[in-house]
């Protein structure tokens, strides 16, 4: 009797959710059709400059999401695994003529191990101890480099000046490639976590970040989970840093692996929603331009209004949306729901 | 309540989102030649931007307006090769950070079109400001990033008139060779440096100029910039106890130092800083008391206003600015539009190619600048090699004398210095 009512209920239950992921992906593909548009009506080289960052910053913080916000395992030190990238590709390409494609998927993979490394002893550490190993890992991976005469010690590396290529990611003054492989990137990394968010990975993740006692006790692998999300995140932090390098054409150790660089990395999911599909994008759409903008329109002046207006905001969000500002939009929805 | 924080929100990020965007669209004028200058304007490193504006829009000031001095390129209003065209500057923030140096300065290229660039402080900063501006073909001066690396690349466009830390080490060495020679006692000296490009670099030259010379390296301290502490750090000085302490420290870490020193009752028997922070009026404001007899290499002295009476007047005109004298940084920043004023005026023209050619061209007295060197003369690689530097002893009271080259000198070193 109930094991005819029961198998339809859930065939229904089914079938909603695989239409709402399916309008979730169409959504997406308008979203990113869109944006793939915008440089027909940006053409100031500054602007595109700051949607260029905008959306490497999406991805570095949709990376960072995967880690911080699915499996609730908060980094502040993804600088090194960004680092990691940004060096591998600078050192194969200018010391040994390897491309910057190779080079970038060489960094992804070191950084992936690096990460599956270092999980290893940091995993079993808790909450906020976890947090402050990443800082002092990451610390000590900037001093390393900084005195790494190879790496160009404090020095940097400076990729030598080419004609414009797509083998090579050296583009002069054209920003528009730069602008789709950002674009690319972002793409690619919320691809991975659109799939990965339903896949028996994801709900081990958020069992994991909920509460890894009770997790373990259901049979999720607590630690392999963790180990897993670190290296996804860390592989796709290192391909921005590979970007990254290849886009200023510059890089010195303070300039990719400061502390500033893994705040810049979460702040954005903290911003938009932490652990959700759209948070990063959101945080960093809002984050970015406010900050390169301000920057060049109110700091030319020397009185630090653009920091002003950057922490105003963020205190706001803090205060106002702890959760994030996506919450805003879920709060309305389930609202309408109840009415 | 909740849609009202909602809306604030909202609005607050439109209205910041939407502000620049009317002052994209200026036309320009004529009539004036726009000139991006690139600096720290926030972050650790702020006062260095500020004060680069004072000194900057202290010479525009003299460019545009009509001044007597024996300045090159001060004479009668405007830029007179461009029918009396005035200079207006464009400032800029780096905040210490490359990818931000080449961001503005691209924006200051394509938005405000400026025919010229002049940063940065941080060579970090200059080193993609330069490759930017390379790519768009306009000048870029260096005006007071000093790494040696930086004229090195092989660019057409980059400038720098002022000395590079190696001439600046170099002077250093010489003086204690003078020293030496005048039967006064330099067997070790001990290096104690920071660790971006700055430090790097400085230390890497005193090394080799220490070996070269036979000077024992007592200690060879490397340490994190902006560190909390340096206690572990001034034991090690004082262990070694030199006959010259080199350092090579921006502002906060110089008076760290000195505190340090203070508080584990160090006196070194002399010090021959890199400048940097040294040169900085903070660190003599707050520990000067105990820095009386410091020697820092510098690129500028007021005392050659004794000879150039000009200079004092230029001086005056900064300080009503500024409220502080001409220094180190401030003077050779000056300097740096004066020559590029010098180049549009001769080049007769704002186009890029042609401002190059004039910059290449240059020759410039030294009796007609500010600075103590022989001439502006640059070389094939952009770089001044007639930029000599000075030594100068801090005497306290915020003042200091010129003690070498003699040509520049005023006063005998007192040596050592706490002697």
């Amino acid at each position: 009797m109930t094991s005819a009512v029961l198998p339809n209920s859930v065939l229904a239950n089914e079938n909603a959710f695989a239409s709402r992921r399916r309008n979730q992906l169409i959504i997406a593909g308008l979203i990113f059709a869109a944006v793939a548009a915008l440089p027909r009506f940006v053409t100031d080289v500054y602007m595109q400059n700051v949607l260029i960052l905008t959306l490497m910053f999406a991805a570095l913080s949709q990376s960072w999401n995967i880690l911080g916000g699915y499996c609730g395992q908060i980094s502040l030190g993804h600088a090194l695994y960004f680092g990691v990238g940004a060096y591998a590709t600078t050192v194969l390409f200018v010391k040994y003529g390897v491309s910057p494609w190779f080079g970038m998927l060489a960094g992804g993979a070191m950084s992936a191990v690096l990460a599956l490394a270092l999980g290893w002893p940091c995993f079993r550490l808790k909450g906020h101890y976890f947090s402050i190993a990443t800082i002092v890992i990451a610390e000590i991976g900037l001093l390393l480099v900084h005195n790494w005469d190879y790496l160009g010690g404090a020095l940097g590396i400076q990729w030598p000046f080419g004609p414009d290529n797509w083998a090579t990611l050296q583009f002069a003054r054209d920003k528009i490639p730069y602008f789709y492989f950002a674009l690319g990137l972002f793409i690619v990394t919320w691809l991975v976590t659109y799939f990965i968010e339903e896949s028996r990975w994801g709900y081990w993740w958020r069992a994991v970040k909920d509460n890894p006692e009770a997790a373990a006790s259901l049979g999720v692998t607590v630690f392999e989970s963790k180990m897993a999300a670190a290296a996804i995140s860390a592989f796709f932090t290192a391909i921005g840093g590979a970007f990254y390098a290849a886009f200023v054409a510059y890089i010195d150790p303070e300039s990719v692996m400061a502390f500033r660089f893994s705040l810049l990395m979460a702040l954005p999911a903290v911003l938009g929603g932490i652990g959700t599909l759209w948070g990063p994008a959101v945080g960093a759409a809002i984050l970015i331009p406010i900050t390169e903008i301000t920057r060049s329109y109110a700091g030319g002046g020397g009185s630090g209004l653009d920091l002003i207006i950057y922490g105003t905001l963020i205190m706001v969000v803090a205060l106002a949306k702890p959760e994030g500002i996506l919450s805003i939009f879920r709060r309305s929805a389930k609202s309408e729901n109840a009415s | 309540m909740k849609m009202n924080r909602r809306q604030l929100l909202m609005s607050g990020v439109a209205a910041a989102a939407l502000a620049p965007m009317g002052r994209m669209a200026f036309a320009q004028a004529a009539t004036e030649v726009v000139i991006g200058v690139v600096y720290p304007m926030s972050g650790s490193n702020a006062q260095i931007g500020v004060d680069a504006k004072h000194a900057l829009e202290t010479a525009a000031d003299i460019i545009n307006a009509d001044y007597d001095l024996e300045l090159q390129g001060a004479k009668g209003a405007g830029i007179a090769g461009l029918g009396g065209a005035k200079i207006r500057l464009v400032f800029a923030d780096h905040q210490a950070d490359p990818q931000k140096g080449r961001a503005e300065a691209e924006r200051l290229i394509t938005q405000d079109k400026v025919c010229a660039i002049i940063g940065a402080f941080h060579s970090s900063v200059s080193a993609t400001v330069s490759a930017t501006t390379e790519r768009y073909g306009i000048p870029y001066i260096a005006a007071d990033s000093s790494s040696p690396s930086l004229h090195r690349r092989n660019l057409k466009f980059f400038f720098r008139a002022a000395a590079h830390d190696e001439m600046f080490s170099k002077a250093m060495f010489d003086f204690m060779d003078a020293q030496k020679k005048k039967g006064k006692k330099i067997d070790s000296v001990a290096l104690f440096h920071e660790d971006t490009i700055f430090g790097t670099d400085s230390s890497t030259v005193q090394q080799k100029l220490a070996a070269e010379r036979g000077y024992k390296i007592a200690a060879d301290i490397k340490y994190r910039a902006n560190s909390p502490s340096l206690t572990a750090e001034v034991q090690q000085l004082k262990s070694g106890d030199a006959d010259v302490l080199l350092p090579s420290s921006y502002t906060t870490d110089a008076i760290l130092l000195v505190k340090t020193m203070a508080e584990l009752g160090y006196k070194p028997k002399n010090i021959i800083a890199q400048a940097a922070g040294f040169s900085e009026k903070t660190v003599f404001d707050t520990v000067g008391d105990q820095l009386v007899g410091l020697i820092s290499r510098g690129s500028f002295s007021l005392d050659l206003a004794a000879k150039r009476p000009f200079i004092t007047k230029v001086n005056e005109l900064f300080k009503a600015r500024a409220g502080r004298d001409l220094n180190d940084n401030t003077s050779r920043q000056f300097t740096a539009l004066l020559i590029l004023a010098d180049a549009i005026d001769r080049a007769k023209s704002v186009d890029g190619e042609q401002i190059r050619a004039a910059l290449a061209a240059a020759d410039i007295p030294g009796e007609k600048t500010i600075m103590p060197w022989k001439r502006v003369k640059f070389g094939p690689d952009g770089q001044n090699e007639d930029a000599d530097p000075v030594l100068l002893q801090y005497v306290g009271e915020n003042k200091f004398t010129t003690i070498y080259p003699e040509i520049a000198a005023v006063a005998d070193a007192k040596w050592p210095m706490n002697a």
